[in-house]
């Protein structure tokens, strides 16, 4: 620190002008409410920036209503504390910083800000707190409980002032988060030649999730005398791994980046149908093969399974890319901070597709624990209500910072998404066919050569052992350097830059860093040429001081690596400056076979490539499936109004309930290509199925963006559940009217533990939960022709905290990507007017096991939740389906909706909803009218069921008997409740 | 002549391909012009007959959404972007760009073009972003060129920090006076003229901005901003309830915004 630099400190709060309430505080006071029951009568929050800096007095008053705060709406101290200015000093105040080297965006733009001023005052350093003062504070609520509903202790600090404090002005306080100097350690090795156990050890101590069978293959591959005459010769220890080239191989081997579970050679034991079978990869067997087999008959697969995203071809001009991807242990540890970093991340493997996609549509599909989940929560775990609050708000910020919007998802609870929340973050993108070079633009092309770039955001000591951690159970001793804040301003203006470039032919190959930092970016495409070096010297740090593997394999965000010829560099690098971004030469790629690693003189690491890629041993585990047992479903005898009520309840349940609290703050319309919105109806509170984006300007060719999501099914039978997932998302897509011929798919599974072990006794059942999942996935798949493109699968969806095993249910999210013809045919949800028909399309089955209404009538005390589920049969499915689409074309289709969770029942009362009107239904086994539509639906199920009418009633009659009355106002009160947020 | 439209990009503005493609739709030609293009000598303002200054998150909307890039704009490219207002140039602002003009001073602006700010955008009651769709009455005695012959359009409104206020009571009434306060929020089941100075309920109005303003301009007409998204009415396939509606489709309610600059300056 230089001797006249000295921290300051401004602090901002809202003016006090009549009709201009602190809305901050506002915001906090009812969040307080609807998630804690805590009532407190006013809070007031003051942001407050520290800087480092050597700024004068009089430069500090110029950043006062300069920077800091808004002349007009704002008042600011400088050097003194607001909380000593207001009439009635608070009864409570709580400040709340980030810890030292957690991501501080804000941080990151004042100082951006401050040096538009000064520009001299590059050096400076920033941090922000918040300081919220409470009044009214009710009686039994502690200072330090108020703290603990605001702050997340594994990434930021509190200072708290009680009462007492408050009355003598001794105001909380945090000091300038110092971030300690990392020590760099010079490069170690680790020797293998050890006992099994402590090969294990080192895979523990290390976090490097390596099982013996892999820990003993690297062990081998360094005793190659080949190896060790190759090494030697390299200047590097010959008969054991660096630290570096452990942690490397750690990253790749990991189920995170190498899906080990589902290359494994599985044994599948079936006990009701005595099926002894070998499965040689899942993946392969069952994901890869119907695509290949589809790709024969289709010619608009381009690119499959091996990039960033699968890739199809939309028409001549353009082409489309879909990817989605879990972020689900970070959630859990940082609710905001993992769902932000999921969302940004994912939009970076649409840029890092192919040359370069734009990133145009967002999917968020969240499970949580149920928001009013009154049971004990394990230590160590947040209430499901915080959970919710903190990732929607992390996916809210990222993609709408990022100018994408998100078209469609889903928010599912059950109370075993309380050990692991799971966090979907889906993105599709759009790139050219063709680039103005003449280069197919899915296509990479690296050189031996070509220079290596990392672009974008710095590396740090956040987010190392990402890859490793996720491939762990969640515990108490969950690292904290796991957890990192996504910076989408950095982000987006690495995306602007990126595609510029691509646009201009500067970039050879690209792709994003993720899991695994710089050696799996770099490892990866070094697999195309053969080969790439990296100097980590080169690469620039956040901290000096990290050693050489924390470098390597750190996950700091907003990153990729792009190929660059070096020609081009010059280019390259002035288009970066000109976006202010950091780009940077870290190494080049070569066919050397290897992937070599130095930091400056020094050697680091050097990997063969096939033994990096090819070298993890296959897995053998070990599936065996008896259908599990339980209590039958108990329906109710009701009467009309009885049913009526019941149907008011469900509408309630959290699963059916109306999300739109939560979905109206996504920017679901950026780039102006919505058609089909989350929302539809004459009060715009109705919700849509499939979303419908006509993403070129003017044009009206469309894509459709849908998801299936049914987890609950898997505790009947996994089979029913995948299928299901399927079914929903290609049924929302055929209720916009999707074109059948061209719609591709991606799956991504969220499993529990499915490895036999002494923490996991029923592994065998869980894996023989995916192997029918699986199955499923292709049986449905290949009947619908619709291939997955790309897909992912997180495997170890289990939390132990407290010597609990909490398990999330197996889940499959089917998420589809589907062209439209003309998307002014589309067709929203909603009822359009009284009098018009209502049909119901394909057949009705008493299928009520793991139902909502099962689940509703299990919590209200009756029965259970076995029974039949739903037997999908997709053959006839696809007559239905293609019988629906032809009727919409020739327009004679006003509204069509799903039936999923609640079933017709809630189907009906939702289209209800966005037409503000009854219906009038006759479920008594098929009356025949109109013409016109039954004519097109020949051949396929379809049942007249009764009118849209005016008025608030809902009906239901069977042969001549009213079995359901119900008020639609009622109704839509209980829908809109339950997930009210709170506040406006 | 087919008027140039710098649309402003870079630091996180993201509205700048359809703010592009609705200009196009209108007959002028679109630049995407990165601010430090301008501020390097790349390319000259002076060179553009229109500047649109696209929605979007510049800086991430910290210290205040359009604070950070109205200071790059005030500090780094003054001369241009006041040479550009007083040679009479139209500019347009939408939702963030509204935000930077009015935090750089351009809006509700002086005669002098000094650049002080005298109104700001705060945090919506709500305390939070929104999207959802509105609809705008504007003041037909506006001299806003930008407005001219409009009565109400629907548009969607995408913000965290839309609410119009100022500290200073007396200006607000000269503002009105002067048909600065261009743009209001209505409930659409009234008859129109119906905008009115008591401020509607939520989400009627949804930020519960001062006498339901959505957008001003300043006193000569020429430059103009809104909270709300026209662009994002460019086509009738786009409305919030167009599947409920008998369309003849084509360009949507939002475009008039745009093609009545194209002519303005084709005019002139």
């Amino acid at each position: 620190m230089s001797s006249d630099e000295h921290v300051r400190i401004f602090e901002v709060t809202t003016k006090d002008l009549e009709g201009l309430p602190d809305s901050r505080g506002e915001n906090v006071r009812s969040m307080l409410k609807t998630d804690h029951g805590i009532k407190v009568d006013s809070v007031r929050v003051i942001m407050g920036y520290q800087v480092r800096s050597t700024i004068s007095d009089a430069q500090a008053e110029t950043l006062t209503y300069d920077l800091f705060a808004d002349p007009v709406i704002e008042v600011a101290a400088t050097d003194s504390r607001i909380l000593d200015d207001f009439y009635e000093a608070p009864e409570v105040a709580i400040q709340i910083g980030f810890k030292p080297g957690v991501t501080d965006n804000s941080a990151q733009a004042c100082l951006d800000g401050l040096t538009t001023l000064f520009p001299e005052q590059k050096e400076a350093r920033v941090a922000t707190y918040m300081t919220y003062a409470f009044w009214g504070v009710q009686g039994t609520v502690s200072p330090s409980e108020l703290a603990a509903t605001l702050y997340n202790p594994m990434i930021e600090r509190a200072s708290v002032a009680d009462r007492n404090g408050c009355s003598k002005g001794h105001w909380p306080e945090l000091g300038f988060p110092e971030v300690l100097p990392n020590i760099f350690k010079e490069p170690m090795t680790i020797d293998l030649e050890v006992s099994d156990d402590d090969l294990l050890e080192i895979s523990e101590r290390g976090l490097l999730a390596l099982n013996l069978q892999e820990m003993k293959a690297i062990q081998s591959h360094y005793r190659d005398p080949a190896v060790r005459a190759e090494r030697t010769e390299q200047g590097l220890q010959s008969d054991r791994p660096t630290d570096a080239e452990l942690e490397c191989l750690a990253q790749t081997w990991s189920e995170h980046c190498s899906h080990k579970i589902f290359a494994a050679k599985i044994r599948h034991v079936d006990k009701t149908t005595h099926e002894d079978s070998i499965i040689n990869s899942l993946f392969k067997t069952h994901i890869m093969q119907p695509t290949l087999d589809i790709q024969k008959e289709v010619d608009w697969l381009l690119s499959i399974f091996h990039d960033n995203s699968g890739v199809i071809s939309w028409n001549d001009e353009w082409s489309v890319c879909i990817k989605a991807e879990t972020h689900n242990s970070p959630s859990a540890l940082d609710p905001f901070g993992g769902a932000i970093t999921g969302i940004v991340g994912v939009n970076r493997d649409i840029l890092g597709t192919g040359l370069g996609a734009r990133p145009i549509a967002n999917t968020d599909v969240f499970c949580f624990g149920p928001p009013d989940y009154s049971g004990t929560i394990p230590p160590g775990l947040f209430h499901p209500s915080r959970v919710f609050r903190g990732v929607h708000s992390g996916v809210r910020s990222g993609g709408n910072e990022s100018g994408i919007p998100t078209v469609n998802g889903a928010i599912v609870f059950d109370e075993r998404y309380i050990g692991k929340p799971l966090v979907f973050c889906g993105t599709v993108g759009i790139m050219p066919r063709t680039l103005a070079d003449g280069r197919e633009s899915h296509v990479k092309t690296p050189k031996p050569g070509d220079i290596v770039y990392m672009v974008g955001g710095r590396v740090g000591s956040d987010g190392i052992h990402g890859a490793t951690f996720s491939s762990l159970e969640l515990t108490e001793e969950s690292p904290s350097s796991a957890v990192q804040i996504g910076d989408p301003i950095t982000q987006k203006k690495m995306l602007d830059m990126i595609l510029e470039a691509r646009d201009e032919g500067l970039i050879q190959v690209i792709t994003d860093n993720g899991a695994g930092g710089l050696s799996s970016s770099v490892g990866e495409m070094a697999e195309l040429t053969g080969g790439a070096k990296l100097d980590l010297g080169q690469v620039p740090l956040k901290q000096a001081g990290l050693s050489s593997w924390e470098i390597l394999v750190s996950e700091s965000q907003e990153r990729m690596t792009v190929g660059v010829r070096p020609d081009d560099c010059e280019k390259f690098e002035a288009l970066a400056s000109l976006h202010e971004v950091e780009a940077t030469a870290v190494g080049e790629f070569t066919d050397s076979g290897a992937f070599v690693v130095h930091h400056g003189q020094t050697p680091v690491a050097h990997l063969p490539i096939h033994f990096l890629f090819d070298g993890c041993p296959q897995l053998n585990l070990d599936s065996e499936w008896s259908p599990p047992t339980h209590l039958p479903v108990e329906t109710p005898e009701l009467d009309e109004e009885g049913m009526g009520k019941l149907l008011v309840r469900l509408l309630a349940r959290p699963n059916v309930a109306s999300k739109e609290w939560w979905v109206r703050s996504y920017d679901h319309e950026v780039i102006a290509q919505s058609v089909i919105k989350p929302f539809c109806g004459t009060n715009h509170d109705a919700p849509g199925d499939a979303a419908v984006i006509a993403p070129i300007q003017g044009g009206t060719q469309g894509l459709v963006i849908s998801n299936g999501i049914a987890p609950r099914y898997s505790d009947i039978d996994s089979y029913a559940m995948a299928a299901a997932s399927v079914d929903e998302a290609l049924r929302n897509a055929v209720c916009v009217g999707v074109d059948l011929d061209l719609i591709a798919g991606l799956d991504n599974f969220c499993w529990p533990d499915p490895i036999e072990s002494s923490k996991t006794p029923d592994g065998r059942y869980k894996l023989a939960q995916l192997v029918r999942a699986n199955r499923a996935l292709d049986d449905v798949c290949r009947a619908y022709r619709l291939p997955c493109i790309s897909g992912k699968d997180s495997m170890k969806n289990d939390a132990m905290m407290g010597g609990e095993k909490i398990s999330v249910p197996p889940t499959l999210l089917f998420s589809l990507l589907g062209n439209h013809e003309d998307v002014r045919k589309a067709v929203s949800s909603d009822f359009k007017k009284p009098g018009d028909a209502i049909f119901i399309v394909g057949e009705t089955h008493q299928e009520l096991g793991a139902s909502e209404l099962a689940f509703m009538l299990r919590d209200e005390g009756s029965g259970g939740i076995g029974g039949d589920v739903p037997d999908i049969e997709p053959e006839r499915n696809m007559k239905v389906y293609r019988a629906l689409a032809s009727s919409m074309k020739s327009g004679l289709v006003s509204s069509a909706h799903d039936c999923s969770d609640g079933g017709l029942a809630v189907a009906l009362a939702e289209c209800c909803f966005g037409a503000d009107s009854g219906a009038s239904i006759d479920i008594s086994p098929l009356q025949s009218d109109k013409e016109a539509f039954e004519e097109s639906m020949e051949g396929v199920c379809c049942h007249y069921l009764g009118l849209v009418s005016k008025g608030d009633a809902i009906s239901v009659s069977r042969d001549g008997e009213k079995v359901l009355l119900g008020s639609m106002s009622e109704m839509r009160d209980s829908w809109k409740n339950t997930l009210h947020g709170g506040g406006l | 002549m087919t008027p140039k439209v710098a649309v402003l990009s870079g630091f996180g503005i993201n509205c700048e391909t359809e703010t592009m493609a609705v200009f196009e739709m209108s007959g002028a030609r679109a630049d995407r012009v990165h601010v430090n293009r301008l501020v390097n000598g790349e390319l000259n303002l002076s060179d553009y007959q229109i500047m649109a200054i696209p929605g979007g998150f510049s800086f991430g909307d910290h210290l205040g959404s359009g604070r950070l890039m109205g200071n790059r704009l005030r500090f780094g490219l003054r001369d241009q972007v006041r040479g550009f207002v007083r040679d009479g140039k139209p500019v347009i602002g939408i939702c963030n760009g509204f935000q930077i003009l009015v935090k750089m001073g351009l809006l509700p602006g002086d005669e002098e073009v000094s650049l002080t700010q005298t109104a700001s955008l705060a945090l919506n009651d709500s305390g939070h972003y929104e999207n959802r769709w509105v609809t705008l009455e504007f003041d037909p005695k506006s001299p806003c060129i930008w407005t001219a012959g409009l009565e109400r359009i629907r548009v969607p409104v995408r913000h965290g920090e839309g609410k119009f206020v100022t500290d200073d009571p007396t200006l607000i009434d000269r503002w009105a006076e002067s048909g600065q306060l261009v743009a209001r929020y209505v409930d659409p089941t009234n008859e129109y003229p119906s905008a009115s100075d008591n401020i509607l309920p939520y989400p009627v109005s949804p930020n519960q901005s001062w006498r339901n303003v959505a957008g001003v301009c300043d006193p000569t007409g020429l430059v103009f901003g809104l909270m709300p998204h026209p662009e994002a009415n460019h086509s009738t396939w786009l409305g919030a309830t167009w599947t409920r509606e008998q369309n003849e489709h084509g360009q949507g309610e939002g475009m008039a915004i745009f093609r009545n600059a194209v002519s303005h300056v084709m005019e002139a």
